[in-house]
């Protein structure tokens, strides 16, 4: 009997189920055998909802690299990004909510727009452009608070609903789902992955294309910014810091193939941060110690990347 | 007398469920060159990539001088005297010719931990002067030579070695005219050296030319092995169709008139380095074929006309007097393009059929920017069906089709768009005889739809049998023209081209 290995794991096919399903399996399998590592703590009511409160960030932030990602390219400069900012929300805030968080929002999208400017105009590989402007907002961000923290006002910290937070997630991830399924743009980005110069032949800008992707992906971290400064009150020099890779890794533990392309799935950010949330959670109460949490997070996810990975489309990141 | 030197017995290849190679028992004679033909997906090519080592073998086994050959790489498939010239590229940028030469034989030249670089070099000039191919300077990097001398320094290094068995699996498809003559002379080397060099092609006439027997493969089992002296290329088409094929294989018509409705002009089109000063009207119902050697510049004028070049000087009217300058202006005034890089500049390979057929509507078949994915699919569904793409569904990805179908969903997309002004660079490039025959009465169907097509072709029967009026372009510029007639032959087109 010949067993074909290929066929199972559905690679032949090209649209293979068992693969779209496989980040699904690996969150039901971290959340069981946490579970029962913790013996049931982590799925204490408490514990879900202190769980939930540091995926909205994460989760909305990952959108725009999930786009940007799709396209072939990479962003670690999403948590200084954030930082930015979220300084920027917390002055204008001062005046208007609204206006705070439009100004957050415009703030991101003119670092974004940094990004793709450079990306694009320049052909510098989107990684070392992202990487200098890290360095960049970074250092400005710490300039800016050299006097210490930027504080909010007592009305936004008053904002620290649950309520609210999960309205905002959701309406952000049902646009973003919207741009995705249901406009040109979203089709457009998975063929600009897929085969850039192939989309340019068939009517697709990739250059504008990649220019709107990092501008609004920064608007999007501008946003998120907003969540931010509820949750955390005051803005320092530092914040932000590890969300670039947070939402690499929860990106990739959803399942995002990391040469992007048209097998980029939009449940892929959902899931991503989920898993990495329960991960972040839960290694603290079984490994009380930070550095055998750091060696347990590195190996996890080594073996979720070695089991996912798809070799076929595997390519140099552009 | 004829020594039997590698032999396949009840070979099998299972992809998932689908069976392309069956049950094949072949024998290859000591200095023999054996074709191979099929049509796409009959397996000629996975038949002898297990031979290589490239694809695991399902069942069966080959026999090499009554041994049985078991290779995992191409590397052990060479120590083992098997070879393969492929397709597409297989030479690594970025490295000289003698480095790509001797890849995976380094150790021949090193002392030590060091490599003596300057012995390597003499080495491979050596090879390439004994293969007549001095203009070529080993110690160069290969990115400073043409896709075509590229393929001559693969032909080196796969057959340097002495190898018992050779594959050439569609070289000449990349090849021009003169880098042929030079394959088939070492090809002849081969066979009187006592070697056997297996051959696939689609071009019968080639086949016929230069073999000494042919099998014929059909959905992945073996139909027959014929001596070539005895067959003929009406007898090998029905055996790799299956059926008698229709004798119409090109247009038949010869005195039809076309149109005065100019329906484009294009006028003083340069690309710096590529073109000069190009001037032609293309008619209403009018095929106009573009031939010349492959460095013509003439793929460029595809691009050209389609908004594609950069740097393009020049104009391209239409009959309404618009402009054409971008790709996206082109798609909108229904022109549509075909580029010879299928895989490149065609169809985006790791995306869907159904996203390849239906990018450039994308804008038809949304409503105020929102996208309606049902209508989409019905959209992809009907077209795709309509040009017989093989398919399991149209949600598989376009990297697993051959290129005969990859070719089908291009055209399908273009259909689909509703295109007048088709640009068509090398339609039939590596595609077999049935999937040919099916794109060219598409086009003389095209035609009689009063759609203008512009054909770019390296293949001379096919321009003469299927345009209205052929350009032959040399370094750059036009250098000849002429009318559809049945007396034009080969040599008219190629006086103008050399």
């Amino acid at each position: 009997m010949n067993i074909n290995v290929e066929t199972i794991l559905g690679k032949r096919s090209g649209n293979g189920h068992f693969r779209d399903f496989m980040p699904l399996f690996g969150f039901v399998a971290i959340v069981v055998v946490f579970s029962i590592l913790t013996g049931g703590k982590i799925i204490r009511p408490g514990n879900i909802s202190l769980m939930l409160s540091q995926v909205y960030v994460l989760m909305i932030a990952s959108m725009g690299v999930f786009m940007i990602m799709t396209v072939g390219g990479l962003d670690f400069s999403q948590g200084a990004v954030l930082g930015l900012s979220s300084i920027v929300f917390c002055w204008v805030s001062s005046y208007s909510i609204v206006l705070g968080i439009i100004a957050a929002i415009a703030a991101g999208a003119v670092m974004g727009a940094f990004n793709g400017f450079f990306h694009v105009k320049f052909k510098i590989a989107s990684f070392i452009v992202t990487i200098c402007s890290m360095y960049f907002f970074r250092g400005l961000c710490k300039y800016i608070t050299t006097n210490g923290p930027v504080p909010a006002t007592f009305e936004v910290m008053m904002l620290d609903e649950t309520w609210l937070k999960v309205l905002l997630t959701s309406v952000a991830l049902l646009a973003g789902f919207f741009v995705w399924h249901f406009t040109r743009l979203g089709c457009n980005l998975r063929a600009i992955g897929a085969g850039e110069t192939a989309a340019r032949f068939s009517g697709c800008r990739p250059d504008l294309t990649k220019f709107l992707v990092y501008t609004a992906s920064g608007a999007i971290t501008g946003f998120a910014s907003f969540l931010n400064v509820i949750k955390v009150g005051s803005i320092t020099g530092t914040a932000g810091s590890q969300l670039e890779t947070q939402i690499l890794i929860a990106l990739v533990l959803g399942g995002m193939p990391i040469s992007g392309g048209a097998k980029s799935r939009f449940p892929n950010i959902i899931i991503g941060t989920l898993t990495y949330c329960v991960l972040e959670k839960s290694l603290p109460m079984v490994f009380p110690v930070s550095a055998t949490q750091q060696l347990v997070k590195g190996i996890i996810f080594l073996i979720v990347v070695a089991l996912t990975i798809d070799h076929e489309s595997l390519r140099v990141i552009k | 007398m004829n020594k039997v030197i590698l032999k396949s017995e009840k070979l099998c290849k299972q992809f998932g469920l689908m069976a392309a190679v069956k049950d094949v028992s072949l024998e290859f004679y000591e200095g023999e060159i054996h074709g191979l033909i099929g049509e796409n997906g009959s397996g000629k090519s996975t038949f002898c990539s297990m031979l290589c080592g490239i694809y695991p073998i399902t069942s069966g086994h080959f026999l090499l001088n009554g041994k049985e050959l078991k290779v995992k790489s191409q590397v052990e498939a060479n120590r083992n005297g098997v070879s393969m010239i492929v397709q597409e590229m297989g030479t690594l940028p970025g490295l000289t010719i003698a480095e790509n030469i001797f890849l995976g034989e380094e150790d021949r030249f090193m002392h030590g931990i060091v490599k003596n670089t300057g012995a390597m070099n003499r080495e491979a000039q050596r090879l390439l002067d004994s293969y007549g191919f001095n203009r070529i300077a080993a110690s160069q990097m290969i990115d400073n030579y043409s896709f075509e001398d590229r393929k001559l320094i693969e032909i080196v290094k796969a057959t340097y070695f002495n190898p018992k068995i050779v594959v050439v699996d569609e070289t000449t498809t990349a090849l021009s005219q003169t880098g042929r003559e030079e394959l088939f002379n070492v090809m002849d080397r081969i066979r009187k050296s006592g070697n056997t060099v297996i051959f696939i092609s689609h071009d019968l006439e080639e086949v016929l030319d230069h073999t000494d027997r042919i099998s014929i493969l059909r959905d992945g089992e073996l139909i027959g092995t014929v001596n070539t002296k005895e067959a003929s290329s009406d007898e090998l088409k029905r055996m790799m169709v299956g059926r008698v094929l229709d004798n119409r294989y090109y247009r038949t018509d010869y005195n039809t008139p076309v149109s005065d409705e100019v329906v484009m002009l294009v006028k003083g089109v340069s690309v710096p380095g590529s073109i000069d000063n190009i001037n032609f009207l293309l008619h209403k119902g009018e095929i106009l074929g573009i031939g010349g050697l492959s460095e013509c510049g003439m793929h460029e004028v595809g691009k050209a006309v389609f908004g594609a070049s950069y740097s393009r000087k020049g104009s391209v009217t239409l009959a309404d007097g618009y402009k054409v300058n971008t790709i996206q202006g082109a798609i909108k005034k229904s022109i549509a393009y075909a580029s010879k890089d299928r895989d490149n500049e065609s169809v985006v390979i790791a995306d869907s059929i159904r996203d390849n057929v239906c990018l450039p509507s994308i804008d038809d078949l949304s409503k105020k920017g929102i996208l309606k994915n049902k209508k989409l699919d019905g959209f992809a569904s009907k077209y795709a069906k309509l040009m017989s793409v093989k398919m399991t569904s149209i949600q598989q990805y376009v990297s697993n089709l051959s290129g005969g179908n990859k070719q089908k969903v291009v055209l399908a997309r273009w259909i689909g768009k509703g295109s007048n002004i088709l640009v068509l660079d090398s339609p039939t490039r590596g595609i077999d005889v049935k999937v040919k025959a099916d794109i060219y009465a598409l086009m003389t169907d095209l035609k009689q739809q009063g759609k203008s097509i512009i054909m770019i072709s390296e293949e001379l029967p096919e321009l003469l049998g299927m345009s209205d009026r052929i350009l032959i372009m040399k370094d750059g510029r036009i250098n000849g023209e002429f009318k559809r007639n049945p007396e034009l032959d080969e040599k008219d087109l190629i006086a103008k081209m050399v």
